[in-house]
């Protein structure tokens, strides 16, 4: 771990709109952000607010309109589709509220894909350990369909970790489970994060999970701003639904 | 680049075997297996009735050239090929019994000479378990002996048999004979014996019908300089022909059967491929989100491609090897339903169905399937934030092109036949738009009744209509099958029991043939003392029509005279001009009678019956071919009976009704006119079942008259409908499973909606069962519109077979509309049913959960 802070994501005048018959719609408004190796930041926000747009431009899923993107200095902006899944597949992890784990391939399997994308050896037994410490030792032979909600966002956290990405991007990982399970996946999450580093960028308009993070921003009717006091989210509290469903 | 490794194969096996065996992958997998299957056994099937009907096209009469007449040819003919180096063989047609103990068979008999055939193979098999040979005709003494004679008489080989009075011995059973004219109604099994042995029978009497042809082969130049000679000699009685004009009226009737064979069969692949079509595109949804996770885990284009193309091949590999060991067997049974009625026993497995059925599997595997799986390799990293795209409606494009000629190519393949693949592409697409309009429109009503029927029926046609277009595939395709079946078994059960059921109980069942002016006295002796009903012998004379009035007739096209290809000297002259001149005629020979009264059953309607005394030359002609003639009456006609020939006055027209199965003549002459002619005459008796046995003894004691039993006809009929009906029915088995696989495979693709369909009504409360029955009434109004559909067409298509085929008044089959629309509703509502099982079994929690 370096004690410098050393930026590894960097987002400079970056916008979104898309074009709706004959009108533009902005979804993201000019926005700067830089993110630290090794920094845990929420981007929290109403649904509809942008935030998972801005998610998909930063891991490179989507592009900009106009702007930068720089992810371990490649300016995503300037890749196309091939090259940057080749920067996904290098430093990128994922976590998403839907789990995607693929149906048809063992928990186990689930786990090792990213690693044998990029190309890691021991791909298996990391996959194994992994498991092991989301507590799935004992399940790695299971499909998804025999597993939990909670079960199966274990097995996409291992997932996400098995390549060391630089940086890990979780859309709403406790949405789609019930409060308790959803604090397990949480504590999870951080646990691991801090065990390896990774930088993490988490979208959620939880406060509770926004307010674990060191840094949280706030992203409105597409305008990001940063949040300078974590107990601003603690205090607006509100009411989390279990199983929004 | 780091990412080139090689997983790619690992992750697409590790799929591949983990979507097997989760049976993620059984309809697609089942629609390849199934249009291979499909494709291989009917392919095999009608090859192997090919081969059955004609063995080899350019050998079918076993020369290059064919002289036949109702006797010996003329010496000079003889004389005149050799002196051209042509090679002559000899083979005397006739039917007769065989006698083998107490048991006895009419059998189609063929005398020939040892040098028979010059062309083609004539091959046998000394022991049944032994290997065919190549030979001649059989020495003196025995017999060469098609198979199913074994059996039917009771005998093996090494057996002596008896054909009229000559004692031979059965040497071999025949595997092939170059110039068998395939017929299905034959009298018999067919027999070979060697033609020295024929006077030994005492088969030939004088007026008996004995077929001479004398088979003519050599180099190209002798064989159209005898042609040329030869042609202008042959008379009205005699034929010539070569291959191409040796086609006989039952092999165009086979001709149509396997027509219809190649038609069902072709269907049966349209739905196949429909169904892989259905399946690949869901296959495409299916993975959608697999792909969507491996691009957003960073695997690039070319790894999923790679993945993806492997993944397809395997799978496709796999079903199509499937699918040539399921067609295999279906190629065996059904060869094995016909065996009895077309010896293909001997006929080999060729190359062709195995390659058709493997092309047909990789047209199918790639052309339907390269679409979806283009979309599904390009699917977008970004949609495993935004969401899947959901089945969207087929649209057209040129996209479309791609699997409609393939579809074309693979009825191309198949027929070999483009007039017949467009017109079937064009067709099933016509027939689609005619029943899609129709099924629309009951659909509709069936909506409007279904508002008032209550709430599951309500929710049902709502479905059905609002899904309308998918379902109009099944509609289609279950309507054809439906209809077809009905029809099969309409005419199995009812048509050929009415035609039956017209019959007076005193009808003749048994025929005799070549009787000897000598025993029609003990024959009658017979009846009256065993209290035998019949109607009197005929003496029966075989002659031509050759002119009226003088004008000489010549043979037009006509399609109950199917005998137009005969080379006669007035074909010629008509040939010549290029039109034709001269009167109307009967192209074959006619049974020609003498009778002193007018038959029972008979009207006369123009003219009177003659005076016995009058020794004028007169005849009675059959109303109906009078008015095909145009022959009015005391016409002068002119005959030619064994080179002789005589002319007549019309004195009067009768009517006659066919419908009897008395013995009826065309042409009746009085007995002034054939006085001078030999005869041999026939007779038809009813035999009471009881009577059956004496009759038998006494028919043993006359070897050489031919008996020909009706009652076993029909039943040989019957059997043999029912044996085509059976190999019929095993290709309308896979157009139904097609159809139902193209079913099974829609339910698939609409599985996620109709998961959130029921989600959305649990959560608003709907109960279990409303759900179940919404869905249930949805297939079963689907299956009973289909039935009725179906029912409409079997009556049309029934009507014409009676009107047209057997000439019967047509009648309405109401019974079988509610097997038609029961049996429809029933399978359709049960596949459906099965299909939706896993749904309609989930608990509202998992459903809402699933869809939410």
């Amino acid at each position: 771990m370096n004690d410098k802070p050393e930026s590894i994501l960097k987002v400079r005048s970056l916008t979104k709109s898309v074009q709706l018959e004959n009108k533009t719609l902005a979804l993201l408004q000019p926005i700067e952000l830089t993110v630290n190796s090794g920094e845990t930041i929420a981007i929290v926000g109403s649904s509809g607010s942008g935030k998972t747009t801005l998610l998909s431009i930063l891991a490179g899923l989507d592009l900009p309109t106009s702007g930068e993107v720089y992810l371990k200095n490649h300016g995503l902006h300037q890749l196309n589709e091939e090259q940057r899944s080749q920067v996904r597949a290098n430093h990128v992890g994922f976590i998403f509220q839907q789990f995607l784990l693929i149906n048809s391939l063992t928990a186990l399997e689930n786990v090792m894909l990213p690693a044998e994308l990029a190309n890691i050896e021991d791909a298996e037994q990391r996959g194994i350990e992994l498991l092991e410490k989301v507590g799935l030792g004992d399940r790695l032979q299971h499909y998804p369909s025999q597993l939990s909600g909670g079960e199966q966002q274990r097995v996409a956290i291992a997932r996400a970790f098995i390549a060391k990405p630089d940086i890990l991007f979780a859309d709403e990982p406790t949405g789609n489970l019930d409060t308790k399970t959803g604090l397990h996946i949480t504590d999870l999450l951080f646990d691991l994060n801090e065990q390896l580093g990774t930088t993490l960028v988490l979208v959620t308009h939880d406060p509770k999970l926004a307010a674990r993070c060191q840094r949280q921003v706030e992203m409105d009717s597409g305008v990001l701003s940063e949040a300078t006091n974590n107990s601003d989210f603690v205090a607006t509290e509100t009411p989390t639904v279990a199983n929004v469903g | 680049m780091s990412r080139s490794n090689n997983v790619w194969y690992k992750q697409s096996l590790r799929l591949l075997d983990h979507e097997l065996r989760r049976g993620e992958l059984t309809i697609i997998f089942l629609a390849i297996v199934l249009a291979v299957a499909t494709v291989f056994s009917l392919t095999g099937f009608s090859g192997q009735i090919k081969h059955a009907i004609v063995a080899n096209s350019t050998n079918t009469i076993g020369a290059d050239r064919v002289f036949g007449g109702n006797g010996p040819a003329d010496e000079k003919y003889i004389a005149k090929s050799k002196s051209l180096n042509l090679d002559v063989a000899l083979k005397v047609a006739t039917d007769s019994m065989v006698f083998f103990g107490d048991n006895m068979l009419l059998s189609e008999i063929d005398a020939v000479s040892l040098n028979y055939p010059l062309r083609g193979e004539l091959r046998v098999k000394r022991t049944l378990s032994g290997t065919e040979e190549v030979v001649g005709g059989p020495e003196k003494g025995e017999l060469w002996v098609e198979r199913s004679l074994l059996s039917r008489l009771g005998v093996n080989i090494g057996d002596t048999v008896e054909i009229g009075v000559a004692p031979l011995k059965i040497a071999g059973v025949l595997t092939n004979v170059p110039d068998r004219s395939y017929r299905f109604l034959v009298a018999g099994p067919a027999i070979l014996m060697n033609v020295d042995d024929l006077a030994a029978t005492e088969l030939m009497q004088p007026g008996s019908r004995m077929w001479h042809s004398y088979l003519f082969a050599g180099e190209t130049n002798d064989i159209e300089a005898f042609d040329e000679w030869i042609k202008p000699q042959v008379n009205d009685s005699q034929r010539w022909y070569d291959a191409k004009r040796a086609q006989n009226r039952l092999s165009t009737t086979l001709d149509s059967a396997e027509r219809f064979l190649s038609l069902a069969s072709m269907l049966g692949i349209v739905l196949a491929a429909v169904a892989v079509a259905v399946a690949s595109r869901r296959y495409g949804q299916r993975h959608q989100s697999v792909v969507a996770v491996f691009r957003a885990l960073g695997a690039s284009i070319s790894h999923v491609r790679k993945l993806y193309c492997l993944h397809w091949s395997l799978l496709s590999f796999i079903s199509i090897a499937a699918g040539l060991v399921l067609g295999y067997v279906l190629l065996l049974l059904g060869a094995n339903a016909i065996e009895g009625y077309l010896s293909l026993d001997d006929t080999p497995l060729t190359f062709t169905p195995f390659l058709t059925a493997v092309v047909t599997g990789l047209i199918c595997a790639v052309a339907f399937a390269i679409h979806p799986i283009k979309e599904l390799i390009h699917t977008s990293p970004l949609s495993v934030i935004r969401g899947f795209s959901e089945a969207k409606a087929v649209k057209l494009g040129l996209h479309q092109i791609t699997p409609l000629i393939a579809l074309l190519v693979l009825l191309l393949m198949f027929s070999g036949d483009v007039k017949m693949s467009l017109s079937l592409l064009a067709g099933g697409l016509l027939v689609s738009v005619i029943l899609l309009g129709l099924g629309r429109l009951v659909m509709s009503a069936g909506r409007s009744v279904g508002t008032k029927a209550g709430k599951s029926w309500h929710l049902a046609l709502a479905n059905l209509k609002r899904r309308a277009n998918e379902n109009s595939v099944q509609l289609v395709s279950f309507t054809i099958a439906i209809k077809l079946l009905l029809l099969i078994t309409v005419m199995k059960t009812s048509i050929i029991g009415e035609w039956e059921a017209q019959f007076p109980t005193d009808t003749p069942n048994q025929y005799l043939v070549n009787i000897t002016p000598e025993q029609i006295a003990p024959l009658k002796k017979f009846t009256v003392d065993n209290d035998i009903p019949h109607r009197g012998f005929f003496a029966v004379y075989r002659g031509r029509l050759t002119a009226i009035n003088g004008e000489k007739t010549i043979v037009v096209d006509d399609k109950k005279e199917n005998e137009a290809t005969e080379v006669t000297a007035d074909k010629k002259n008509a040939d010549e001009d290029n039109k034709p001149k001269g009167r109307k005629g009967m192209g074959r020979e006619l049974g020609l009678t003498w009778l002193d009264d007018i038959p029972l059953q008979n009207k006369i309607i123009e003219g009177k019956w003659w005076d016995n005394n009058d020794q004028t030359f007169q005849v009675s002609v059959e109303s109906g071919i009078a008015e095909r003639l145009d022959i009015k009456l005391n016409d002068e006609l002119s005959f030619n009976l064994g080179g002789r020939e005589f002319n007549v006055k019309v004195t009067s027209l009768r009517e006659v009704n066919w419908k009897t199965r008395q013995l009826n003549f065309i042409m009746i002459f009085n007995q002034a006119v054939l006085a001078d002619f030999p005869s041999t005459s026939i007779s038809a008796w009813n035999v009471a079942p009881e009577k059956k046995e004496i009759f038998y003894q006494l028919i043993g004691q006359y070897p050489t008259i031919s008996m020909i039993d009706f009652d076993s006809i029909m039943k040989q009929l019957n059997q043999m409908i029912e044996q085509v009906t059976i190999a019929i029915e095993l290709i309308l088995v896979l157009v139904v499973l097609a159809g139902s696989l193209v079913l099974v495979a829609q339910v698939q693709a609409s599985m996620e909606e109709r998961e959130r369909e029921l989600a959305i009504l649990r959560t608003l409360g709907a109960k279990g069962a409303l759900l179940r029955n919404s869905v249930l009434f949805e297939f079963i109004a689907l299956g009973g519109i289909a039935g009725l559909m179906a029912s409409i067409g079997m009556e049309i298509g029934v009507f014409f077979l009676q009107t047209q085929t057997f000439e019967m008044a047509g009648s309405f089959h109401f019974s079988y509309w509610l097997v038609g629309i029961l049996s429809g509703a029933g399978f359709v509502g049960l596949i459906g049913m099965l299909s939706c099982y896993r749904l309609l079994n989930l608990t509202s929690v998992t459903l809402i959960r699933r869809t939410m």
